[in-house]
This record gives structure tokens, sequence and C-alpha cells, in this order.
């Protein structure tokens, strides 16, 4: 799926909003040993948001490629440097996200992006293809 | 290497003279030598007026079917289009396919193998581009993954999948082998009953009804006629002709030697047989995909026999790729690279939205700019390439070629005009093989020419089908009727790779959702979890 703009960012919201939800709510309730809370749920949100902004620039990256593509493995890089930059922000800059100053967990917080990028990144490379037929002609858009 | 620094004829401004007719199978008649006879004869009186009634055709008390959906072409385009009925609802008993081979790759294959594409080599085509998957998923890759796996093939199974992640930056584009592209297509024809909804025949003529209609001429045999009555119709007829520059053209039919210059497309085994007996040289017209597999075969070919030599002939250098905005497409040894034939996102990224958002005119700058004669970065060519240039047997040449004449020896001789001051020369060759493509122009095709002509329908700027963004000739609807194409016959219009798996898939997608706007019979749309239990009927080999 070669992404556009708009696609990007309804997939994003959707796949984020969804699989990343149902997942990051287990994390708040303390599923998978994690100390739970709704530090989870909102650094979630932290990355749907700055994410939306990244998009901008990756779409901007994407013109200097021939076939406008973003291969696989620029998704794996991207989202290296979207969790880098909330452990960044958050932790070695000490900028007071609302809502992540109390229990922030470097450890926990890369378990918890990890688990829900790996799922989205798996999500989107099948099932979205299979629900939504025409997802991968209109640049990721779904609706 | 030898550089005349010359510009040749481009291939684009080919005339209409410089074709030849696409070979067909021993059984199929040729199309040209019938239009003009008898067959064409057999056409009823109804058929020159603007519109029949369906009572007329009953009254020649030749066959007549009245059908829901009709596909014209029977090859990959309307077995795709008849993928997608069959999936959105249609049954087996409201479709028919018209054409000349009974399985759907038939022709395709035809010129695979031709082109020197066996079924164990791989095709140009991503893994997501399955003919016999809408959803493209599982991809070819995952397929040819799995298969690896079973067979404890666990280095190529990851191979495969790293492909297909990394590609094309950080890996070699992962291409799935036609035999499993093919093979795809049998289990899928089977389970959409592909063996009922097909028929044998030639189509003749197609032509509104009264009723909102459309009826269909077509041969089911020599001298044979017989009519379908269908609501819904789409054209996916391919490729008429081969290409030819006009200068082997003239060549071929002064000397009636259709030996020593061949069309890559057509039937030439006999190069290869030779060169390796013999020994020899060999002339390449064009740059793009066959001219590379066919220097594949020729280094195959030297292997059993290391005097054969080629020569390919450019009209002129290419240091540089075509641009489009900040991005530029690589060159290597002259040839423009990329993956596949157009760049990715015209597929269904950036580009597609561009061309579909943009007038014919603007539209015909942008394939401009995005196309041109490309070949894939496959590391075995370019290794291939690099060793034929250090070891001598491979030499490209530029230059504008002025005619081809027969020697006193009667090899094919080329004379060039240098612009460098060289003036005129002489390039000697056992074969010359021309591998500048296929042609789908609508003068080229007597169906199409026929339906053109008689409704006075518009070409677009490359000559082919003006077709809306869902690929619908619009001044053919026909109340509810409506007429679908697919496939080469609507390059120039709002999609740029038409004539690809992915761009027939395409193409359906938004003919199968404008039937569902139209309330076509027995069609419901196709998406979320209809679109899931489709799937899982297609995982588990159901009929749909």
């Amino acid at each position: 799926m070669t992404p556009t703009l708009l696609g990007r960012w309804q997939t994003r919201l959707l796949l984020m909003e969804t699989v990343g939800l149902l997942i990051t709510l287990i994390f708040c309730g303390g599923g998978f040993g994690s100390p739970g809370g709704p530090i989870f749920f909102w650094l979630l949100q932290y990355l749907v948001l700055f994410g939306l902004a990244w998009d901008y620039l990756y779409i901007f990256l994407q013109s200097y490629r021939w076939d406008q593509d973003w291969p696989a493995a620029f998704q794996w890089l991207a989202a290296l440097w979207e969790g880098l930059f909330i452990i960044l922000v958050v932790d070695l800059a000490e900028f007071k996200l609302p809502g992540t100053a109390a229990d922030w967990d470097t450890g926990w917080f890369l378990f918890h992006y990890s688990f829900v990028w790996i799922a989205i990144f798996i999500v989107s490379q099948s099932l979205m293809r299979v629900i939504f037929p025409r997802w991968r002609f209109r640049g990721g858009q779904w609706l | 290497m030898f550089t005349l620094d010359g510009s040749g004829i481009p291939a684009a401004l080919a005339s209409e003279q410089s074709t030849i007719q696409v070979p067909e199978p021993i059984v199929a008649l040729p199309e040209r030598a019938e239009i003009g006879g008898s067959s064409r004869d057999l056409l009823p009186p109804a058929f020159q007026s603007h519109q029949i009634l369906p009572q007329d055709l009953y009254a020649t008390q030749l066959p007549v079917e009245e059908i829901d959906y009709l596909a014209v072409g029977a090859g990959l385009g309307s077995f795709v289009w008849i993928d997608y009925l069959r999936l959105f609802g249609a049954s087996e008993l409201q479709v028919r396919a018209l054409g000349i081979d009974d399985r759907p790759y038939a022709r395709y294959q035809r010129l695979c193998a031709n082109s020197q594409i066996p079924s164990h080599e791989r095709l140009r085509s991503n893994s997501d581009s399955c003919p016999d998957n809408i959803w493209g998923w599982p991809g070819y890759a995952l397929r040819e993954a799995w298969q690896e796996f079973n067979q404890g093939q666990l280095k190529r199974a990851g191979q495969y999948l790293w492909q297909v992640f990394a590609e094309p930056t950080f890996a070699q584009t992962y291409t799935p082998r036609a035999q499993n592209v093919f093979a795809s297509i049998d289990r899928e024809a089977i389970r959409i009953g592909w063996s009922q909804i097909y028929r044998f025949g030639r189509v003749r003529s197609i032509r509104q009804t009264t009723d909102g209609r459309y009826a269909i001429a077509y041969s089911p045999g020599r001298n044979q006629m017989a009519f379908v009555i269908a609501r819904y119709v789409q054209i996916a007829t391919g490729y008429p002709l081969l290409q030819f520059l006009p200068d082997l053209k003239a060549y071929r039919e002064q000397t009636q030697d259709f030996k020593s210059v061949v069309n890559a497309y057509e039937e030439h085994h006999h190069v290869y047989d030779a060169l390796e007996q013999q020994g020899g040289t060999v002339i390449l017209r064009g740059r793009g995909i066959v001219a590379s597999r066919i220097i594949q075969r020729i280094y195959e070919a030297r292997r059993r026999n290391p005097n054969i030599y080629l020569l390919h002939l450019m009209r002129s250098p290419k240091p540089r790729g075509n641009r489009f905005g900040k991005a530029q497409r690589i060159v290597k040894n002259h040839f423009e690279l990329q993956p596949f034939n157009w760049p990715k996102a015209c597929w269904g990224g950036t580009l597609r939205e561009q061309l579909e958002a943009s007038n014919p005119s603007q539209r015909s700058h942008l394939l401009a700019d995005w196309g041109g004669t490309t070949t894939a970065d496959r590391r075995d060519w370019g290794n291939i390439v690099q060793e034929g240039l250090t070891q001598g047997w491979y030499q490209i040449a530029f230059g504008q070629v002025l005619r081809v004449e027969p020697s006193p020896q009667g090899h094919p001789t080329t004379f060039i005009q240098s612009s460098g001051g060289q003036g005129e020369l002489k390039l000697e060759a056992n074969y010359i093989i021309d591998a500048t493509g296929l042609d789908s122009k609508v003068s080229n095709s007597p169906l199409l020419h026929d339906l053109v002509t008689h409704y006075n329908l518009p070409l677009n700027p490359a000559g082919r089908l003006t077709v809306a963004n869902d690929f619908e000739l619009l001044e053919m609807r026909n109340q509810q009727g409506r007429i679908f194409a697919a496939g080469g016959i609507t390059f120039g219009g709002p999609y740029a790779a038409v004539d690809s798996f992915l761009g027939l898939q395409y193409a359906a997608l938004r003919a199968l959702d404008a039937l569902v706007a139209a309330r076509a019979p027995q069609l419901r749309g196709l998406n979320g979890f209809r679109s899931l239990g489709q799937w899982l009927k297609w995982a588990n080999n159901q009929r749909p």
C-alpha cells in the first residue's frame, strides 16, 4: 500500500484507536503484569497526536522517492522514531505531558508501545486488506 | 561500447502500419483474414442500425442467449471482473465470458513464453497483485514463503518475507513465479465456476438494443454466428497487435524473411536454437523489461556456445532518468530502472489520485513524466549486462536507423546515422529482435474500431477508449445498461497501470462499485464483514 496523507491519518486513527486501544486498556487494567493506570491510555493518545504531525513529514519524504512509496521497513523505522520521540520528550526532556507525569517508566512504555505497534503492523498487513478491499487502492483511506 | 550519439525513430511514433498481428493459437482463426470475409457478412442487417430490436435477432433463427453480465475477451481482464461479480453476489448462471481461450491467462502465458519468460521464471508483478484474490492477501510472497517453509526451506521462506518487507530500498523487489500465478488463477477459476461461464467465440460486433441492453454478435465457429443480449458488458480484449518498428516491418515485407527479423512477443525459439548451434550476432531493439529478459536468454545461450554476440541498438543515450517533482528515476547502463512499469504510487497512492483528478491534457503530460521504457533493477540482469560489457560480447550502440536491408549473404543489415559526424554505419547481424512492445490502439482492433465508428465514441489522447473514472464508456450508456472497459484499451485515461494485474483489479473494483450503485441484479457491496466472509470462503476454497 502506497499511502496518501489522508490515508495515513485514517489508518493511524483507526488502528490506534481499535487494536491499539484494546491492547492499551489491558495495560491500563494491569494486564501483562504492568503497573496499570491511565498513563498507557494517555501515551497512546500522544502517539496518535504526534503521529498525525509526523505523517506530514513522511509524505514530504515520500515525494523524494521515485515510486512515491513507503516500504514496510520504513514503517518500522518511523515507528522506532515515534517511540523514541516520546521517550525524548517525557523522559529525557522531562516535558510534562498531561497524564504522563506520575507513573512514567521507560521499560513499561517500550513494552506497551512495542506490543501496540507490532499488533497494528500485523493487522495493517492482513485484516485491513480483508475488511477494506479498497483500502490499498485509496492510499490507506478506509472511509 | 561505441556511441553514435544520434536520435532514432521514437517507438511511440511508430505508425499504425508498424504493427503486426499478435499470433493466436493454432485453433484460432486469423482475425484480419476473417473480418472482411464471410463471418462479418453473417451479421444481420439489424447491426447497421443504431439500436437493435431483440426480436430481430430471434428472427434470424440463429442462437440467441439473454444474460445479465457479459465479459468480452475472456482473458485476465474479464476473469478478474467476473471473479468480482461472483464475490459481489452474481451467480455463474448470470454471467458469460466470450473469448477464444478457455484458460483466462492463456494468451498472457503465450506472450510470456514467446518473450522468454517460461513458467518457472518470475513476472514483473508485485506480491499483492493477485488476479485470483481481490484482497491481495495473502500475497504471492507469503504463499511462496509458506510453500518453502513446508518443504523445510526456511532460508528461502525468510528471504521472500524479507523482500516484501524491505523492497525496493533494502532488498530486490519480490516478483512471483509465473507458474504460481497461473496455478492460483486455475484454482480460482474452478471455485467461481469459470468452465460454466466461458464460451468459445470471437466477438464481432456490439450494438445497443432498444430495451436498454446490448446485443453482441459472435462467431462460435467458422461461418457461424450467435448472439448474446446482456444488460451489463465489460470489454477487455487486450492488445490486438504487436508493435513493430517501421524499418523492421518494411524489411520483413520486402524480403518475406520472418526468421531473421522477429518480434520478441512472437514465437522465435528458432533464434536461440540456431545461435546455440552455430553462434552468431543478434541486434536487439528496445530497452524495456522484455529486452532485459532477452539479454538473459542470450547469456544462457552463450553457456552452450560462447560465439554469440549481442548488439543492443538504442536510438539515444540515457544519461539521466525521468524527473517528476523532487524525484528522479535511476539509470544504469542507459536502462531506466523501476520495479514495475509505473511508479508504485500509480496503483493506489498519491499519483493515482493526481492522475484521476487531472484533465485529459494534464493526464498526457503526467503519463509522459511517469512512463517511458523501463526495466527492473534485478541484480542478475545488472551483473549480466556488466559482464557482457566487460567481456565484449554485449555492446550498446546509439543511432538513428535509416533502413534495414538484406546483405548478399541474406543477413539483415542495419544502416544507422551518426549525428556525431561519423556518417552512415552498417551493422550486420544474423538476427534482429524487436522488443519494443505491444499495441493497444483501438483502430487496430476490428471489434473496437467498429464500435467506435458506429457510435462515434471519443478516443482519449493516447488513441484508446475514453472511460470515466469507474471505467464506464459513458457514451454507450443505454437506459439501465452499462458498458465498461479494462486493460490496455483504456490506457491514457484516469489510471496509468491499466494493463497490470493490480490495474485490472482496480478497474474491476471500480466497475463493480458502479454496478452496485446502479442496483444491478444480485449484486451487493463488498466491504467489512461481507468481505471477510468472502475471504474466508476463498481461503477454504468454497464457492463464493
